[in-house]
């Protein structure tokens, strides 16, 4: 609604709805919109009381109101008049028009009816005629179709009478599938009557589809027909329903038949190949029958498509199978070249597998045994390595026959380990230099093979070495020491290559394969990296050097040991106290100078002659010495026996002159002189400490001094030779400090002379500390410090040697009630008797 | 790891073998030691540590009548203590009072109790009941292990019970077992036997040659550990003797006495004719699925067992002893007579 008519809206839309109320049945409808008129001034509503609302009215309204009202009312009463004339004009109007209309309609439908009759007599007349026409013709019809059916059961039956020969035509022109299909779309029929009218027919084509499906066989398995033709029959056959699975199944048997053939050639192979060294020939053997294969392979799945499963499966275990016999075949020692030969055949094998079988990852396959195979190739290589030198150790030693086993022992297995090592190194680069499929793949790991085998392989040596040594069977071996005493021997012998062994593989051999690592097999690093490369050298070498250490040590500890119970025999024995007087030297020393030979024996066979180097003073671990000893003692015993203790006080003497400690417990080092006087060194510490627990008489103490008499010229025999005194004696005159006087050079010179005399006495067993003594006396003490100290050298451990002898004795005068010494007279002369006996017996041996 | 090691030395005049800790004197850290002189007179040392600990002190001195071979001091009274002693050509034992005032006395001199005389050959050692008052005393020579009671007050031993060790083992030492006082173990030439006091019967015995010295761990039972000449230190758990648990490579020359420590398990102390000490630390807590072969196998992955090695001597030692009152500190003796008192702090 218009703002514009909103004045007017009131009056015009009351009239609007009393005309429409007029019209509708429900004058609710529009009154309801007004319905807020009515308090007011609802004149419109049918409750409208016209009483009520006057009386309203004129209670409410004064007098200008009403008459407002009234005028108001009167206006609008007006309006309504004229709007009803209006109405009324307009409804008359279209009732004429529709009255007019009527009229024409009237007047415009009275021809119709008579039209309408006579297109209804012609229609009646066009349906009786073409009912005529069809029943005439409808016989007619029918026979026709009729006839039309017999004769396509004509023909029909025609060509199933036909069917056998036209089979056998097929068959004569070997047009199988035009056989197929003869006989396929007869089938129905031959289904339906096959039992009655068509018997016979049907039995002869039957015969005639045999004889197609034996044909069709033949050809599927005849290797001469083509693929393609034999694919046809396949496909042929599956179309008569014949079973093909069972035909799949014949066909795979025999593809695993030549499989097995191919194995059993394989097996050959390797048999040849043992024989013969040239692989490649035997490759071209092996060549044939796995082409053959591969074609069997190829043309099966042409024929049965949906066959992969199977044929993978089977090339997989052909696969398998090669590398079965080939984990087989490196159980025994093969050489590089063979076992790479072997890879290479099936490397081939596997590569022509794979044109065919795509599908089946045969690389892939083949890459996971052939990484098994190489691990454990390598894993094989050590242990054989192992073993040699093992054996290399063990079975020289055994020999007997030689005549220096422990040197062919410790040279052969250096030899095994250096020259084996580098004989592994060698064939392993010949798998990283050949560029076989499988190799170039496996290049990293086969580096982390050989790393990690070299780490093992030593680690595994070390725990051979220490089971070799019985190191770590300790207990039993100290109860095998009575009774196996030959046993031992050998064993310490053993012990000592050992500790040699493991020195040279320390310093030569670990730097040589770590050197050759370094340059063909470095890389790698299929290993995670936290965990490092796999071969460290480093560890090993200190594997070995501890190792050797312990084995020497061990092989000393041996040897004293035997030495010990010697002497425990000795000491423990005799009932000291009450020990007779010393007629000759006893038997012990015999036997303890043939152990100490017999260690000097082994001992030159396997370690390297000692340089001229200085004494290591620092290295000691202990000390010990009876020069401190009381000078309340020495000056009494002094007293008591004036002359014939002289000797003995001037070695006593000599001994403080040193002042320090005698060090017997220097770190041995490998060399025959440390370790000869580490042991003799220790056994006169035994001995020592063997004397200290007994109480021995007069004879007792001369018994012993006798018997340590005769032991220092042969133990000093064992460390000194001629030409390193010689060179020695060369150093002095060299050595002597310039800045002393013309004089003094003299001295030096008559000292050196005296140095040669005392050398002479040595070697002829004299009492070398006295005529040293006498020097000393001779010299002066700071000359004759200046002298010791360049005789430091060798001189180091005779003196210790000879200091420890001297305690002995001095031990034993400790220990003695009454220590009264030989005269030397006496003693020499004993000495003499058993020198010329041990001549005798030497001549009589010799 | 590496403990301090100040030493507080003291000298004797003669040479000597053997020291005992004074376990009964509880106010005081004391050692009793005698010297082992052939033709000089002989003596007793009592040493008393000094408070602060940098000083031992002379607290008796007294002759004695022979070399001594043994000295141990008695568990209860400290005035007491054994002595096994040779003449030079014949040995004897005896069990000692030292004078109650001997302070005031000039050469004051010792109470001989009782005479432990029925020994024929070379006695070897004396052991104590290992702890507390008990009037055992077991006596050891080479042929016969002697169990002994004596009577203080009345100053007499009496034989109890002797046993030979049978022909051709020579018993060479022993020691009291501080968990079962019925059992003793006995070092002989080939092995370790042990020894039922009620029956005085062999029960069981340990194959190990050369064996010097033998303690009882004082903490665990089972535990015993040998000193053997060449072969070092080997620690036995008695419930499986054929192996032992475990092996300590002892020194460059002879072990000759070992010592376990009163209070702290596996501490051992080792003292050898290399003249050295060594203090080892072999717990045995682990060592029941250690057997020898796994400890050479893998030496690398074992801490170095050797704690600290004292080589300060000039002579072997043969004398070793903790202090039971305070047993961070040991005593050393070495041949040539010096004592050496060791405090060990880790």
């Amino acid at each position: 609604m218009g703002v514009d008519d909103v004045p007017l809206d009131d009056k015009a839309k009351r009239m609007r709805d009393l005309l429409s109320s007029f019209y509708s049945p429900d004058p609710a409808m529009s009154s309801s919109n007004s319905s807020k008129f009515a308090s007011l001034d609802a004149i419109n509503t049918t409750s409208f009381d016209a009483d009520q609302y006057m009386n309203l009215l004129v209670q409410k309204s004064n007098l200008e109101g009403l008459l407002q009202k009234h005028v108001e009312m009167a206006a609008e009463i007006k309006n309504l008049d004229t709007d009803l004339q209006m109405l009324v004009y307009e409804n008359y109007n279209k009732f004429i028009s529709a009255t007019d209309t009527i009229k024409r309609m009237n007047n415009n439908i009275v021809g119709m009816e008579a039209n309408m009759e006579q297109l209804l007599e012609k229609i009646m007349s066009v349906q009786s005629r073409s009912d005529g026409v069809n029943t005439s013709l409808f016989e007619k019809r029918e026979h026709i179709e009729k006839l039309h059916r017999t004769r396509n059961l004509l023909r029909k039956v025609q060509f199933i009478y036909d069917l056998p020969a036209r089979l056998g035509k097929c068959i004569k022109s070997e047009a199988y599938a035009d056989a197929v299909r003869f006989y396929t779309g007869a089938m129905p029929i031959f289904k339906a009557y096959g039992d009655s009218s068509f018997q016979d027919c049907k039995r002869a084509s039957e015969e005639a589809m045999g004889t197609v499906i034996k044909n069709l066989q033949g050809k599927l398995f005849s290797d001469a027909e083509s693929i393609q033709a034999r694919a046809e029959a396949a496909v042929l056959l599956k179309q008569l329903d014949f079973p093909v699975d069972s035909l799949k199944a014949k066909l795979f048997e025999k593809l695993e038949q030549s499989l097995e053939d191919l194995q059993l050639k394989t097996e050959e192979i390797t048999n040849v190949l043992e024989d013969s060294s040239d692989p490649i020939n035997l490759a071209t053997t092996n060549d044939a029958s796995i082409r053959e294969f591969v074609e069997a392979i190829r043309a099966y799945r042409v024929i049965f498509p949906d066959s992969e499963k199977q044929l993978i499966k089977l090339s997989q275990d052909l696969i398998a199978k090669h590398f079965e016999i080939t984990e087989q075949y490196i159980k025994e020692q093969i050489s590089v070249a063979k076992f790479l030969g072997v890879l290479r055949i099936i490397w081939r094998d596997v590569l022509l597998m794979d044109e065919v079988l795509n599908e089946a990852f045969l690389p892939d396959y083949s890459l996971g045994a052939a990484q098994v195979v190489v691990k454990q190739y390598v894993a094989n290589t050590f242990s054989h390595l192992l073993r040699d030198i093992s054996d290399a150790l063990t079975v020289n030693i055994h020999m007997k026959v030689e005549e220096l086993p422990l040197q062919i022992a410790l040279e052969t297995s250096k030899n095994a380990v250096l020259k084996g090592s580098m004989d592994v190194l060698v064939d392993f680069r010949h798998f990283l230099d050949d560029n076989l499929g499988f190799l170039l793949k496996l290049r990293d790991s086969i580096v982390d093979w050989v790393q990690e085998g070299f780490q093992d392989f030593f680690m595994a040596l070390d725990k051979q070495f220490l089971l070799l040594s019985g190191r770590n069977k300790s207990v039993s071996q100290e109860q095998g020491l009575t009774e196996g005493m030959m046993v031992d021997k050998v064993l310490a012998g053993l012990v000592l290559v050992l500790a040699q062994l493991s020195v040279f593989i320390e310093q030569t051999a670990i730097p040589k394969i770590t050197e050759e690592i370094a340059t063909s097999f470095s890389g790698g690093g299929v290993r995670s990296f936290e965990n490092g490369p796999a071969f460290v050298p480093g560890e090993i070498c200190r594997i070995f050097r501890s190792a050797g250490e312990k084995f020497l040590h061990h092989y000393i500890t041996m040897r004293t040991q035997r030495v010990s119970v010697l002497l425990k025999k000795r000491f423990k024995a005799p009932n000291w106290v009450k020990h007779k007087e010393p007629r000759e030297v006893h038997m012990f020393v015999d036997l303890f100078l043939q152990e100490l030979e017999a260690i000097g024996a082994e001992v030159k066979q396997l370690l390297p002659e000692g340089g001229l180097r200085k004494h290591r003073r620092s290295e000691s671990n202990g000390s010990t010495t009876s020069s401190r000893s009381n000078p309340l003692r020495d000056d009494r015993m002094t007293r008591t026996n004036t002359q014939r203790a002289r000797s003995q006080l001037l070695e006593t003497h000599l001994a403080k002159l040193f002042k320090q400690k005698v060090e017997i417990f220097t770190k041995t080092e490998f060399t025959q002189e440390s370790v000869v006087t580490t042991i003799v060194k220790l056994c006169l510490k035994s001995l020592q400490e063997f004397v200290r627990l007994q109480t021995f008489n007069r004879s007792g103490f001369q018994q012993n001094q006798l018997d340590i008499q005769f032991l220092r010229s042969p133990l000093k025999e064992t460390v000194e030779d001629e030409a390193a005194i010689d060179f020695l004696l060369d150093e002095v005159i060299k050595q002597e400090p310039d800045s002393r006087s013309f004089g003094l050079l003299l001295e030096v010179h008559q000292r050196f002379y005296f140095s040669l005399i005392y050398m002479k006495i040595v070697r002829e067993g004299d009492l070398g500390l006295t005529s040293l003594s006498f020097m000393h006396s001779f010299l002066g003490r700071q000359e004759f410090k200046i002298f010791m100290a360049s005789f430091d050298i060798f001189w180091q451990a005779m003196m210790d040697m000879c200091l420890l002898m001297e305690q002995v004795i001095v031990g034993t005068s400790e220990r003695c009630l009454d220590p009264i010494p030989l005269e030397p007279p006496i003693l020499d002369k004993l000495i003499q008797a058993k020198l010329a006996k041990k001549r005798e017996q030497n001549a009589i041996t010799s | 790891m590496q403990g301090a090691s100040s030493g507080v030395g003291y000298g004797l005049k003669y040479q000597a073998r053997c020291i005992s800790d004074v376990k009964a004197d509880t106010d005081h850290t004391s050692f009793i030691t005698g010297t082992l002189s052939l033709r000089e007179e002989n003596e007793v040392h009592l040493i008393r540590l000094s408070s602060g600990g940098t000083e031992l002190i002379c607290e008796g001195l007294f002759s004695h009548p022979n070399e001594i071979w043994d000295l141990s001091s008695c568990p209860f009274d400290q005035r007491i203590f054994s002595t096994v002693f040779s003449t030079g050509e014949s040995y004897g034992a005896a069990v000692w009072q030292i004078p109650e005032l001997y302070g005031q006395l000039n050469s004051p001199q010792l109470e001989k109790i009782a005479s432990l005389d029925a020994h024929s050959g070379k006695i070897n050692c004396i052991l104590w009941w290992p702890s507390g008052r008990n009037d055992k005393l077991i006596s050891i020579d080479e042929e016969n292990l002697f169990l002994w009671s004596l009577d203080c007050s009345k100053k007499a031993a009496q034989v109890q019970s002797k046993e030979s060790a049978g022909m051709l083992h020579y018993l060479s030492g022993g020691a009291w077992d501080p968990h079962d006082v019925n059992a003793v173990a006995a070092t002989c030439e080939s092995s370790v036997q042990f020894w039922d006091l009620r029956t005085m019967n062999k029960t069981n015995s340990i194959d190990c040659t050369h064996v010097r010295n033998v303690d009882y761990d004082t903490k665990k039972k089972h535990i015993l550990v040998t000193a053997e000449d060449e072969s070092g230190i080997h620690v036995w758990d008695l419930r499986m003797p054929k192996v032992p648990i475990k092996e300590l490579p002892g020194h460059a020359h002879w072990t000759w006495a070992i010592s376990c420590n009163p209070e702290y398990d596996g501490l051992i102390l080792s003292g050898g004719t290399d003249s050295t000490v060594n203090l080892w630390l072999a717990s045995t807590s682990t060592g029941d699925g250690m057997t020898s072969e796994s400890l050479v196998e893998s030496p690398t992955q074992l801490v170095d067992p050797l704690l600290n090695s004292y080589s300060d001597y000039e002579d072997s030692v043969y004398g070793l002893a903790w202090s039971s009152r305070e047993p961070w500190i040991f005593a050393s003796l070495s041949y040539d007579g010096r004592v050496r008192h060791f405090k060990h702090l880790s």
